[in-house]
């Protein structure tokens, strides 16, 4: 019996022990999963049950036609007044998993009786499916390392802040059901890998075609098993069990992805999903001279493989660079292909590069949603080399290719935090492994020389304290082979490196107890961590706004719905409403009026002419605007209340995107300053003063700070004196806390005059240039 | 008719006295490589509102004194977009000219058109003649430097302005290519001598580490903002949550990189230790890493993010 640090018992069953492992399992996974609901139900306990942001908004009015109309009235929806006057096809143009997903839940509850409401279900998918994400989690770690490293990454993930940010309550977004798919998936794919079974593999493609349906992240997947297939051959670890998996997977797989009308014949078509291809062929290749190496004897063998694979490959390359030259094979896609040129969205997709969780990532966004994970993660994927079995492959690739693109967008966060929890789990429970394990490892000769040869009677001598160490020390190992409890044979099999020759392991209680203290100290900083920043940062559903009050209480600041609500109550149904595009979704959802633009950023020009219409003068945007039907243009602003994220800190991005599609007309450098500077106060250059969101944003702001100097407080500049007039639009709306103003589009005037001379007129000035149109006085006489 | 013909003739006359403007810009294109050196009086020359081709003016300070990086920086590009110029047929090379204008040699037409900082460039267009705008507006065109200094969007810009594009490519980085290429060739030589690092799955394993480590800490960041080092004032990390400096990158891996380490010590290597006073030692070193390079890294969090409410033993 080997000397123990600290007693335990011996008089349990290894059934006992078995049984009690595993309801503690589940009490753990149970107990994981509730903080992982919970953790994030701050915004519907903060504020209450809302969709938040922007992209959610269009889920939910999908998911609402789905619910309500059933899933073919879904299916060939064509909405009308997305796009205005373009329209959108909705059926062909999302990734409908989401919607269906809420929309069975919904029908399922129904059925049962239970009638809830399809907000709720939309608002609570996520954390559901976060618990589901952390189970998932746990059968994968436990595939790496063992369950209880399982039941860690279960824990990381249920509460680390980098996977909430993108699901807490009321955030009914596509990455809330994905992260679970995504990580059942790989689940699968290993356990395929590891067993050879092709149902496993079949299993995984299933998988699979549901994150197809549910989310363009799915091209990750697309690439990570393929690399992973690859790097196995390359490292000589072909097996049949590879060849079933994967083939498996990949046949399945892509042919049932091929059934997402959006995703369409891409499999086949693009470059992101030529990996996959070609590891596919590859891996006929080599299954085939493996097959072929079994019959032949080897002389000739080598030969004919020398042969054959000239020819393949010469043949696929060919045939790669005539089915790109005939344009059969799309180049990367844009979004895809600006990962890895950085500059590229800047220049080429100015519109990909705006949106801001396109950014790229700096060190502290790092820390804050990953904590102590993301330097743990590293000796995780140390000890995955130090095992380095096919699995840890895994791991290690998928921790390399998700940090590089984490670092490149601040949203690709999502990937990385899966690998990064399993990692720190395995590093984590290993270090907890080694020291909670109480099993004393032997001394060597010169380092006990007191042998005092005390017999080794059973185990109650193993009652040590630190100040037993003496004679722990001076314990031999004489009954190493002698049976001993059930537990600490569970140990015994744990312990490293207990077969070889050489004992490993930590000698006495005070060492383990400081490691450990640590250790819990910091799974317990992790918690608060996790806490504070979930409830702080990730918990504001951005539609409603909190400041406090100056005793300390919470202040609601509602104007979004405000105004959108003013829209709906007070505009005829089919009047158009111009923004910038983030409000497009919310404006459909909320207000339910046209929009010109929306968060569905495929038609750039489109998006170009709102940004023209914006940054160019009254004059200029009047005939866009008419030509487009608009009858309302709704501006954010955020001078008042200090709200940063308005529609002038947006500006630029607009002039930029305009200035794409018509570099004559904008120019960027005519909105700064000569001295370079984006400025608003009275330096600002003229063309920024008579653009139309800058005079939008300010009218009459002024007015508001009455003698004394009216303040911008975002940009902390003063806002000149000299009143703003709008001869093209009228003041419709504007919002308790002026972050919503919404201004009606002026109907050509009656008398023909154009509307500067009318505006002139009526005010009492006389206008310049106030000769009638000649057209007009012909009618008269 | 005839009274163009007589303009002809009393330009002729001209031009026997003196040359035409335009004979003297090409003329001095010619000499420059395709730029031309101005002073004040060129300037007036090259920009005159009666000019019937369009110029492309790049405002600098290249003296040492004047302290201007940036300057120093763009105008080899510039040269280069001007000699790619100076390439193209006679007949549009005489409707465009490139001219640099230096600070030190007209600061009064800084002063004119209150350029306060360098470099600028400004396209004129043609103000009269063919060439001159269907819109008439004839007012110069600031280039914008939002894609930074390099010649070829800055040749892609231009060429907007000039009658034809401009016809530049970049030159072939030679020394890149061999180097590569020396750089294959002496990797598949001694491929049999140092099969053995490939083959190691230590290099690989701190290849991933390192890798990882500089991508969390940010490195991309740093290449697509293009952020400096450190701040000019000495200052090594960058204000604001989303933003950082270069020297951020190094100290955070290296913070992140001590603390995996003390992870792996404390995981795989001490348990191997075979005497109890040297393992206690060990473990007690490195906990203690742990414990001061994470109370370190979380004041530089603090730093990063003010509104931060938790702090360890710094």
């Amino acid at each position: 019996m080997p000397s123990l640090a600290y007693p335990v018992p011996t008089d349990l069953s290894p059934t006992t022990v078995k049984n009690a492992t595993s309801f503690l399992k589940i009490v753990a996974l149970a107990l994981i999963s509730g903080a992982a609901i919970a953790s994030r139900l701050f915004a519907v306990i903060n504020f209450e049950s809302i969709i938040h942001e922007f992209d959610p908004w269009f889920n939910y009015r999908a998911t609402k036609v789905l619910a309500a109309k059933g899933f073919y009235e879904f299916w060939n929806w064509f909405d009308p007044t997305a796009w205005y006057p373009l329209g959108r096809v909705v059926g062909g143009t999302v990734y409908p998993g989401l919607m269906a997903t809420s929309g069975v839940i919904y029908n399922v509850l129904r059925a049962l009786n239970l009638p809830v409401d399809i907000r709720n279900i939309c608002v609570l998918l996520a954390p559901g499916f976060s618990a589901l994400t952390a189970w998932a989690t746990y059968l994968f770690t436990t595939e790496m390392k063992n369950e209880s490293a399982g039941l860690l990454a279960a824990a990381f993930i249920g509460i680390v802040p980098g996977y909430i940010s993108r699901s807490v309550a009321g955030s009914y977004d596509n990455e809330a059901i994905a992260i679970f798919l995504l990580m059942f998936t790989f689940y699968c794919w290993i356990k395929a890998l590891k067993t050879g079974s092709a149902l496993y593999g079949t299993v995984a493609a299933v998988f699979y075609f549901y994150m197809v349906a549910a989310w363009g992240g799915y091209v990750f997947i697309t690439n990570m098993i393929p690399l992973h297939a690859l790097v196995l051959m390359l490292m000589g670890r072909f097996s049949h069990r590879l060849y079933v998996a994967y083939c498996s997977w990949y046949v399945v797989g892509t042919l049932s992805s091929m059934q997402v009308p959006f995703v369409g014949f891409q499999p086949v078509s693009t470059s992101e999903h030529m990996g996959a291809l070609g590891v596919f062929g590859l891996l006929q290749i080599v299954a085939f001279t493996d097959l072929v190496k079994s019959h032949v004897s080897s002389q000739n063998f080598q030969k004919l493989l020398r042969v054959s694979l000239v020819a393949a490959g010469i043949l696929g390359a060919s045939a790669f660079a005539f089915l790109t030259y005939a344009g059969k094979i799309a180049p990367w896609t844009g979004r895809f292909y600006s990962l890895w040129d950085t500059g590229y969205a800047k220049k080429y997709i100015p519109i990909i590069a705006s949106v801001s969780e396109h950014q790229p990532t700096a060190w502290p966004s790092f820390f804050m949603d990953l904590q102590m994970l993301i330097f743990i993660f590293p000796a995780g994927v140390i000890l995955c080399f130090k095992e380095l079995r096919d699995e840890h492959l895994f791991v290690i690739i998928y921790a390399v290719m998700a940090s590089y693109f984490a670092g490149v967008m601040v949203r690709l966060m999502l990937t990385l935090t899966p690998v990064v929890c399993v990692a720190s789990a395995i590093a984590f429970s290993s270090l907890l492994d080694v020291y909670v394990n109480p099993i004393e490892p032997d001394v060597p000769a010169e380092e006990a020389p007191a042998v005092e040869a005390v017999p080794a009677n059973g185990v109650t001598e193993t009652t040590t304290t630190t100040g037993g160490k003496k004679s722990k020390k001076a314990d031999k190992p004489a009954a190493v082979q002698a049976s001993g409890s059930a537990l600490s044979s569970l140990f015994a099999a744990k312990s490293p490196g207990k077969g070889s020759k050489r004992t490993t392991g930590i000698f006495g209680l005070d060492s383990r107890g400081v490691v450990l203290l640590n250790a819990i100290w910091m799974l317990a900083y992790f918690v608060f961590h996790c806490t504070w920043v979930t409830s702080v940062a990730y918990s504001s559903p951005s539609v409603v706004l909190a400041s406090q009050n100056q005793d300390g209480s919470q202040h609601i600041i509602d104007d979004f719905r405000e105004a959108y609500y003013w829209l709906r109550q007070n505009t005829a149904e089919d009047a158009v409403v111009m923004s910038w595009w983030d409000y497009g979704y919310q404006i459909a959802g909320m207000a339910d009026r046209p929009t010109l633009v929306d968060n569905n950023t495929w038609n750039n020009t489109h998006i170009a002419t709102v940004g023209k219409a914006m940054s160019s003068s009254e004059e200029k945007a009047y005939p866009i605007l008419r030509k487009h039907d608009v009858e309302y243009v709704l501006v954010i602003f955020g001078g008042l209340i200090g709200y940063s994220g308005d529609d002038i800190n947006k500006f630029l991005w607009m002039v930029r995107i305009a200035q794409g599609v018509w570099p004559d007309e904008i120019q960027e450098s005519n909105y700064f300053t000569p001295r370079g500077e984006y400025k608003i106060d009275e330096n600002a250059s003229k063309t920024m003063k008579e653009s139309l969101m800058y005079k939008m944003s300010y009218y009459r702001f002024a007015e508001v700070f009455g003698p004394q100097q009216a303040v911008d407080r975002v940009r902390q500049q003063p806002v000149p004196k000299t009143p703003i007039t709008l001869d093209y639009l009228d003041e419709a709306y504007t919002t308790e806390n002026w972050i919503v103003r919404i201004y009606q589009v002026k109907k050509e005037d009656s008398l023909g005059r154009d509307l500067k001379n009318a505006n002139a007129f009526a005010t009492g000035k006389k206008g310049k240039k106030s000769k009638p149109q000649p057209r007009r006085r012909a009618l008269v006489a | 008719m005839k009274a163009f013909k007589y303009i002809v003739a009393l330009a002729a006359v001209f031009v026997a006295a003196e040359k035409s403007p335009e004979q003297q810009l090409k003329e001095l294109a010619a000499a420059g490589n395709g730029l031309i050196k101005l002073d004040s009086h060129l300037y007036d020359l090259l920009t005159s509102p009666k000019r019937t081709w369009s110029a492309s003016i790049h405002f600098t300070a290249l003296d040492k004194k004047r302290g201007c990086h940036p300057c120093t920086t763009f105008n080899p590009s510039w040269n280069e977009v001007a000699a790619a110029w100076n390439k193209v047929a006679a007949e549009p090379k005489g409707q465009h000219f490139f001219g640099t204008l230096d600070f030190d040699n007209a600061p009064n037409v800084f002063q004119k058109l209150s350029i306060s900082t360098a470099p600028v460039v400004f396209n004129y267009p043609a103000a009269s003649g063919p060439r001159k705008p269907s819109n008439g507006n004839t007012a110069p065109v600031k280039y914008d430097f939002s894609e930074g200094f390099d010649a070829a969007p800055l040749a892609e810009q231009l060429s907007r302005f000039t009658p034809v594009p401009i016809p530049y490519t970049k030159p072939i980085d030679w020394a890149k290519w061999a180097t590569t290429g020396v750089a294959v060739l002496a990797s598949a030589l001694t491929l049999r001598y140092i099969a053995f690092i490939i083959y190691n799955r230590w290099v690989w394993a701190f290849g991933v580490v390192v890798t990882s480590l500089i991508m969390t800490s940010g490195y991309m960041f740093t290449r697509i903002r293009n952020s400096p080092y450190v701040a000019r004032d000495g200052q090594w990390i960058a204000q604001g949550f989303s933003n950082q400096f270069g020297q951020e990158v190094q100290v955070v891996a290296f913070l992140y990189g001590l603390l995996a380490t003390s992870f792996v010590m404390l995981t795989v290597v001490v348990p191997y230790q075979q005497s109890p006073t040297k393992q206690r030692m060990q473990i007690w070193i490195w906990t203690g890493v742990i414990v001061i390079i994470y109370s370190v890294l979380v004041s530089v969090f603090r730093v990063k993010n003010r509104g931060y409410p938790y702090k360890l033993f710094l």
